[in-house]
């Protein structure tokens, strides 16, 4: 097919592909010898024996054929013989693109078991990148782009919504710790310490900000967040856009550079520490001046430095560590953490493979946010249960937050019955707090935290819905269930309960449906929603609505903790108490 | 010695180097073009490896079966890469030796070893043939260029087999044909995956500069 009956786009990703490639990128896309020995080092691959589109070679030629049509002479004067061939249709883009994001999360494993030092998943990045120039990419990965580009967070959470999270997290460590300097504080200038978060803390789990307040407070730290440029995620790092990578990265160091603090400090999140830490001044091409680090070397260090004092017999659960493939195979964080651990921790037991040989949680890459891969993802996930499996740890711990949600899906799938948590959270519950003495005051235990609130909990599966009535009712609140979408809407209308939650997948009528249906009426649509979903993915059916959007969302498995934080915001309770009424 | 293998064993080889080592500084001169990429970021990792340990670690790799889990768990490839290796080795050695200094060939050592060293390296082509041919995996990713290389190396190996002993008792037909492929040989790698060598360095180096200075090599792996 002649240039002229290329398409648009195939001709757009072609001439861009050459201001893309770099000395490393040509080594590793002329390098490759067909050896197959990287083969089995893929989860996609282990997890779909027999199907060679899942080799990370094959992948790889995929891209490698139009270079070699284009860039690359012996490809221009034998394009057969040597596997050459270019891009033509869109459609040949839309299969591209089906390879280059539906069929590797750009884990790295492949790259540290080649002979030939060839990185396909850097180049597979930069092939994702030239589809999105042009448009191509899956839904979820243009929807949160275009969160990042335009409010500056990948979850799209709005300023008020995030320093109201910050205020109430202040707030329930200042009750926690009886001590009312113990807040976040906000924007202060000549801090030692900028604190960075992911968004998703902010929208399901404020717990570990609250947990990282906690520990800063404990350790004396003269540290603050930033009102603006806080998210130390960079979607450009999943969608290969350099672009949004230097943008969301620069915002991040002019705020620090602005507040003239001296170490941005990164919370555990691996393609936020990578992005930010190793990657993010190449793509903006901008040198910093101050010092940056991730949260578990400086939870570490404080351990060390006898700033903070912790007791380990407070987490007995049997632990493993996941390694995040960015901290892992990009940054070399593998130690620290373990080092950690094993300070915060009776029972830590490794996984194997481990360090820069674990496998990928399967929700790396961005691979969370696109709906369409998930049954091709949870197959993979089939190599990471087993790993976990084995281990026979009750908790996996790890130093990401997308590693949080891939494996938590992984989890519920293979139904392994473990918990995800993060460093932060056994950090903070292992902190010896000495608190000062005071004369206790005789009150009378008052009423629970939830009394006389009535809440609608909705959901398909009995043994979910049995647990949060279960915790809500011990807190005092009035709880109705429905298993079903019918159930849900009766009860509401009857009741008209002062919070409803919602599951998604129902097998009657989708929770999205149902979501609709109560914001369409007139009395309904003023009690609060918070959606706790398994399926968090699927997030966009709720927040494409054109409604206003829920006032919670909770991805499962939902701990006891965290379920009160979230209905007692949403309820505005607050969630602190005066020590002698705390329920234990 | 008649004159068409003399000319074999010179001149054609000096032309099809000649040729080889324009071609190859031209594939250099090309792939040095390319904007090498910068790191501008301080270093990641426990400190105690650097860019320089790095891409030490990442180029000695080749002789560190243990090093990558592809190869730690597959002994019986990696040997058969080391077996085929040193079997080019010695098969470019005797395009020098037999032209340029005969008499080392009196030596019955150096013949059997040159033997040993074609000949496994032709049966280990025979068995890459096959794999090559019937894994599904490797298969799919073969290109009509893969094949024809394998094939004219297990075939070079043989005729170098033969050739080893330099005689001309039986006839000079196996010492043309090694010639003749040798030559052929010269002027198509650098054309052909086979030029993956000239490769290697760099693209070890870049990855061994990286992940030094990230940090990640040389691995830490505890079983
Ligand atoms: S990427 Fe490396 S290991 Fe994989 S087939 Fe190519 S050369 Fe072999
Ligand atoms: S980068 Fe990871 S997911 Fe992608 S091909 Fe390599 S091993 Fe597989």
């Amino acid at each position: 097919m002649s240039k002229e009956k290329r398409s648009h786009k195939a001709q757009k990703v072609i001439e861009r592909m050459g201001k893309k490639l770099n000395r490393q990128v040509v080594g590793s896309l002329v390098a490759c010898v067909h050896c197959g020995n990287c083969t089995d080092s893929c989860h996609y691959v282990l997890a779909n024996p027999g199907d060679p589109t899942y080799a990370p070679a094959y992948k790889a030629d995929r891209i490698r054929k139009f270079f070699k049509a284009h860039y690359d002479w012996t490809g221009r004067v034998f394009p057969a013989w040597v596997g050459a061939k270019s891009l033509y249709t869109d459609e040949d883009l839309e299969e591209l693109k089906d390879t280059v994001f539906g069929k590797c999360t750009n884990c790295r494993r492949c790259t540290i078991n080649c002979p030939m030092g060839v990185d396909y998943a850097t180049f597979n990045r930069m092939a994702r990148g030239l589809l999105v120039s042009v448009g191509v990419m899956p839904e979820g990965v243009a929807v949160v782009s275009k969160d990042q580009w335009e409010i500056g967070n990948q979850m799209g959470v709005l300023k008020e919504d995030y320093l109201d999270t910050l205020e109430w997290m202040s707030e329930e460590l200042q009750g926690e710790l009886e001590d009312p300097n113990a807040g976040i504080p906000i924007d202060k200038e000549d801090a030692d310490i900028v604190y960075s978060i992911n968004p998703r803390e902010v929208k399901y789990d404020p717990r570990t900000i609250a947990d990282a307040a906690k520990i800063f407070h404990q350790a004396g730290a003269n540290w603050t967040m930033p009102s603006e440029g806080w998210d130390m995620t960079n979607f450009g790092l999943f969608s290969g856009d350099d672009d949004l990578g230097g943008a969301v990265a620069r915002r991040l160091y002019e705020k620090v550079s602005e507040l003239r603090g001296k170490k941005l400090v990164i919370s555990e999140c691996g393609h936020g520490y990578r992005s930010t830490r190793c990657e993010g001044q190449n793509w903006a091409q901008w040198d910093i001046d101050f010092v940056m680090e991730s949260s578990v070397i400086t939870m570490l260090n404080y351990i060390k430095e006898g700033r903070i004092k912790v007791d380990k017999t407070r987490n007995t659960t049997p632990v493993t560590f996941h390694d995040s493939c960015n901290n892992a195979r990009s940054c070399g964080l593998t130690e620290e953490p373990r080092e950690l651990l094993k300070l915060v921790c009776t029972d830590f037991r490794e996984m194997y493979p481990n360090r820069a040989e674990n496998y990928c949680c399967t929700g790396g890459g961005g691979a969370m946010s696109m709906s369409e891969y998930t049954p091709r993802r949870l197959k993979s996930a089939k190599i990471k249960a087993d790993q976990l499996a084995a281990t026979g740890a009750k908790i996996v711990v790890t130093s990401c937050h997308n590693c949080v949600d891939g494996l938590a899906d992984c989890i519920k799938h293979y139904k392994l019955g473990m918990e995800v948590t993060q460093l932060v959270n056994l950090v903070a519950n292992a902190l010896v707090i000495e608190k000062k003495v005071t004369v206790p005051v005789a009150e009378p235990i008052a009423a629970s935290d939830l009394q006389g609130r009535r809440i609608l909990v909705t959901d398909d599966e009995p043994d979910f819905v049995t647990f949060v009535s279960t915790v809500l009712e011990d807190n005092g609140a009035t709880v109705f269930r429905a298993y079903n979408a019918a159930e849900a809407m009766e009860i509401a209308r009857r009741e008209k309960p002062d919070l409803i939650t919602l599951d998604i997948s129902m097998p009657d009528k989708d929770g999205s449906e149902v979501f609709a249906d109560i914001r369409e009426d007139d009395i309904l649509k003023r009690i609060p929603v918070c959606i706790i979903t398994g399926q968090p993915e699927l997030r966009k059916l709720i927040y494409d609505k054109p409604h206003r959007p829920p006032e919670g969302f909770v991805s499962k498995p939902v701990t006891e903790d965290g379920l009160l934080l979230n209905v007692k915001k949403l309820l505005k309770v607050a969630h602190h108490q005066p020590e002698g009424v705390r329920k234990q | 010695m008649s004159n068409l293998l003399h000319f074999s064993e010179t001149t054609l080889q000096e032309v099809a180097l000649g040729i080889m080592a324009i071609v190859y500084i031209t594939r250099l001169t090309w792939l040095m073009r390319f904007k090498a990429g910068k790191e501008r970021q301080a270093a990641t990792g426990l400190g105690d490896t650097t860019p320089r340990k790095g891409f030490i670690y990442s180029w000695a790799n080749v002789a560190m079966p243990w090093g990558m889990e592809s190869t730690r768990t597959k002994m019986f490839l990696y040997s058969q890469f080391v077996v085929f290796h040193l079997g080019v080795v010695a098969a470019i050695a005797l395009s020098f030796i037999i032209p340029y200094a005969p008499q080392l060939l009196d030596s019955s050592t150096l013949v059997l070893v040159l033997q040993i060293a074609t000949g496994a390296a032709c049966l280990v082509g025979v068995i890459r043939i096959i794999r090559r041919m019937t894994d599904t995996y490797v298969k799919a990713i073969s290109t009509p260029d893969d094949h024809f290389s394998l094939w004219l190396l297990t075939v070079w190996f043989a005729f170098a087999f033969l050739a080893v002993p330099n005689s001309t008792a039986g006839g000079e037909w196996h010492l043309l044909t090694y010639f003749i492929l040798t030559a052929f040989f010269l002027i198509y790698v650098p054309f052909s995956k086979i030029s993956h060598y000239l490769y290697y360095p760099f693209t070890r180096y870049y990855l061994g500069k990286s992940l030094g200075r990230r940090g990640v090599f040389p691995l830490r792996r505890v079983n």
